[in-house]
């Protein structure tokens, strides 16, 4: 469906609809009625949730693909908004994504609604999305759109969704002023830099659980300490109140920079006697008398959304550390 | 990911994982196909999802001569080999690898268990385990009692941290042998310290079952006989004994996997709710179910016991071979490779509603599953329909492997005019919704182990409560002469399977 200006949501659930039976047809014809349907063949409607993600345009190619592989450990009703500049515009088109799991018989499919509109039409789209929602499941919001942030325009999307997933450390994302107003607002939020951190935050958790630090330093390439940097300082002093925690920059890199990127943790000094080294890929550490790596492959976007994605509810520990960024 | 107690300030409940202490484990038998396709890939999978403790050590043991780095060799070709489901990274086995020991021995040989000590000794003050140590015993089962004696002997049970030790099914090959090995067990190891490892419990669709089960409040009220029917548990295999002949020959269907795997899913079905998830709770409820399974008189076995042993035939368009044609097996054995079983549950919940239990080689297809048959509807309104589709009970599929997931059947009217009804399905797939990789069964089960829970192990009296049921099976079979083999290869077991549920009216599910 191809169409300028007007869209209505009831053509496009019924689109949907239409679809399902068209892909369906045959599959179920031989499978209904027998006792062993749906294990020899046919397809599986998946939705767990709703997820809509508005885009700018010019986006990069690989959104799609990222989206997509989302799909399979969080099957959804897709609804990708892509947001341009210029004239008057309004266009909606329904997909489906369909794979084979390993081993299985039976393909699952996921529906994806795209639709495409200029950013002076970002209300119409955004009533067109509303009504798109699957009922009585998660609606969770990717927001890659610096179009929308610009434009002081985040407001008219947030009540699309329960959940709303930025990465502040993209350019064009909301800063962490916004991140706060939006948890003073009440809305579930969910940071892409915040999530990176998930494995390095988890092996200080274990490092640091038997002792009582007194000083922490926390150093990052660059002269600006990027969002995971300061996420990190933020964490550690609200769950150590008595220790002092300190970011810490150098201009270039370290004897101990392995290649985090600017402005990223790359080494955590606690007290005198425990170093972590932050890599790409890993972290090296020793204990005992032991030199210990742990594994933490590089999050890519898709693992990170696929993390956040897991998680529906206010996250309190993210939000008591965003609090004490904008405190 | 990484894990804290709860109550640490850096505790994330959302995103960390459980805690595990810093340990060792001690493998009895390291050189064996368990360690290697099965044990050693959890381990490293668990380290790669930085699941275990810095220092984590792994101490393998078997008569084979090896040093370390030979022992580290091998050990990276089979995890290489058998990960599933996950990249191998070098680095990190590298690293992992530093934590690995050998040391060779007989096991009847006191001078290894004096080896050992030395080795946990050193290990444990390089690798800071806290004197935590798990044996886990993945040996011929005879050899249990007598390793389990001599840590006792050696002072290894007991030390600075906990000790725990894990063995394998099968606990004994009948009810006198199990509380035999048991009596020997506990005789250095309290039952606490003792993990008897059942891996279908481990499987995340068994576990499902509870959560199916008492995470949901509409199932439960349906969940007895008033509703309920009655059950089938299947667990059938398309492939043979595969070069396991001459073990299976002892074993049979009915020891090798009703008797523990099949008696603990009914169990999980079966039980009450528990007040807590707390590990005997669980397992209590489990054990009480158990012991109100009737116990059958030696005059009830032919009618509610089948045995099968497959013949030649066609499979997936090949000749296969009898199960007495197989290598090591005895072309008069009398072992079953397919057993049916009618148990019946005495308790308010279930009593009349029959549990029919079977499982084999060389079925048709690969697939376990629960099926609960509803009663029908207790008036036929549409009597006057034409289909038959209007007398289908409603079934509940609690499928385990393949397509793990759920499937409730029911009736629908078929569009159109007139009032005629077709079963259809509603289906939960477990893919569909979670796409996450679920971790092994091993996995799950070492992880337990080692941070204490026990929840997903059987229990001594669980054990016993679960020969109790199968032994009188047992005695009248091994003094019957069967006319084997009543199955050919690739059908679904011999025809007296069917006529043991025709005598209550019922039939196979075809799954």
């Amino acid at each position: 469906m191809e169409t300028a200006q007007a869209i209505r949501p009831d053509d496009i659930l019924k689109e949907l609809s239409a679809y399902w039976t068209h892909l369906g047809a045959g599959d179920s014809d031989q499978a209904q009625g027998a006792d062993n349907q749906g294990e020899n063949g046919g397809l599986l409607r998946a939705c767990s949730m709703t997820l809509i993600c508005f885009a700018d345009d010019e986006e990069e190619a690989n959104l799609n693909e990222t989206l997509a592989s989302l799909m399979r450990e969080h099957p959804s009703r897709l609804i990708v908004v892509r947001l341009r500049d210029g004239d008057d515009e309004l266009a909606a088109r329904v997909s489906s994504q369909c794979w084979m799991p390993f081993g299985h018989h039976k393909q699952i499919c996921c529906e994806q609604v795209e639709v495409t509109a200029s950013i002076n039409r970002l209300a119409d789209a955004a009533s067109i999305v509303a009504p798109l929602a699957a009922p009585d499941l998660p609606r969770v919001i990717v927001l890659r759109s610096a179009r929308i942030v610009r434009a002081g325009a985040l407001r008219k999307i947030l009540r699309l969704g329960d959940k709303i997933i930025v990465d502040s450390s993209r350019p064009g994302a909301p800063g962490f002023g916004e991140l706060g107003g939006l948890l003073d607002a009440g809305h579930i939020t969910g940071d892409l830099a915040w999530t990176r951190l998930t494995p390095i935050r988890a092996l200080l958790a274990q490092l640091l659980e038997s002792r009582k630090p007194a000083v922490i330093v926390i150093e990052y390439v660059g002269r600006e300490a990027g969002p995971e940097s300061r996420y990190l300082q933020a964490w550690l002093q609200t769950a150590l109140p008595d220790a002092f925690i300190s970011l810490r920059g150098h201009g270039g890199s370290g004897p101990d920079d392995c290649g985090s990127g600017a402005g990223k943790p790359t080494v955590v000094r606690v007290d005198k006697d425990l170093v972590i080294r932050l890599c790409p890929g890993g972290a090296e550490y020793d204990a005992g008398n032991m030199r210990q790596r742990a594994s933490m492959p590089p999050g890519t976007e898709e693992q990170l959304l696929n993390e956040e994605l897991g998680i529906v509810v206010h996250d309190r520990v993210f939000e008591r550390a965003l609090n004490h960024i904008t405190a | 990911m990484t894990v804290v107690t709860a109550d640490s300030p850096l505790h994330d409940p959302l995103r960390f994982h459980r805690k595990t202490p810093p340990c060792a484990v001690v493998i009895f038998g390291a050189n064996g196909d368990l360690t290697k396709r099965k044990l050693m890939p959890a381990l490293y999978r668990l380290a790669y999802e930085g699941r275990l403790a810095p220092g984590f050590a792994v101490i393998g043991i078997s008569r084979t001569a090896m040093s370390n780095d030979d022992f580290r060799g091998h050990m990276h070709d089979s995890v290489a080999k058998f990960l599933e489901d996950s990249p191998f990274d070098e680095e990190l086995w590298r690293s992992f690898a530093q934590g690995l020991f050998y040391l060779p021995g007989d096991v009847n040989d006191p001078v290894l268990y004096k080896q050992i000590a030395e080795s946990l000794e050193s290990i444990g003050k390089d690798h800071e385990t806290g004197g935590n140590v798990l044996f886990y015993l993945s040996t011929q089962p005879s050899q249990y009692a007598g390793i389990a004696e001599r840590l006792g002997e050696a002072g290894l049970a007991k030390g600075s941290g906990w000790r725990r030790i894990i063995i394998e099914k099968p606990f004994g090959h009948d009810l006198a042998s199990a509380q035999d090995l048991n009596t020997r067990l506990q005789a250095h190891f309290a039952e606490e310290q003792i993990y008897r490892i059942d891996h279908y419990l481990g499987k995340e669709t068994v576990q499902n079952i509870m959560a199916f089960r008492f995470g949901n409040g509409i199932f439960e009220p349906l969940w007895n006989r008033r509703y309920i029917e009655h059950v089938q548990i299947t667990a059938a295999e398309s492939i043979g004994v595969e070069g396991r002949g001459a073990y299976y020959q002892e074993a049979g269907a009915l020891r090798d996997m009703i008797q523990n795997h099949l008696l603990q899913v009914m169990a999980t079905v079966a039980m009450e709710p528990t007040a807590t998830f707390s590990s005997n709770a669980v397992r209590d409820e489990r054990s009480k179910l158990l012991r109100s399974v009737r116990i059958l008189k030696p005059e009830e076995v032919e009618a509610n016991a089948v045995a099968g042993q497959y013949g030649p035939g066609r499979v997936g368009g090949q000749q296969a071979v009898g199960f007495r044609q197989e290598p090591g097996v005895s072309p008069d054995s009398i072992t079953n490779t397919y057993a049916a079983v009618t148990f019946l549950v005495e308790n308010w919940r279930w009593a009349g509603v029959p549990f029919y239990i079977r499982t084999g080689k060389y079925l048709p297809k690969r697939v376990s599953e629960i099926a609960i048959h509803f009663r029908s509807a207790p008036l036929s309104v549409f009597r006057n329909s034409e289909d038959p589709g209007e007398n289908v009970p409603n079934l509940l599929i609690l499928r385990i492997q393949p397509e793990e997931g759920i499937s409730l059947k029911f009736v629908s009217k078929r569009p159109g005019a007139g009032m005629t009804l077709r079963p259809v399905s509603m289906d939960f797939n477990y893919g569909a919704s979670f796409g996450e990789r679920s971790p092994s069964a091993y996995e799950t089960l070492l992880l337990d182990a080692i941070i204490g829970d026990a929840t997903l192990y059987t229990r001594q009296d669980m054990v016993e409560a679960s020969w109790r049921a199968v032994q009188p099976i047992l005695d009248c079979w091994s003094a019957k002469q069967f006319a084997f083999p009543n199955y050919a290869a690739g059908t679904w077991g011999p025809p007296e399977a069917d006529a043991m549920l025709a005598r209550r009216g019922h039939t196979w599910r075809t799954p």
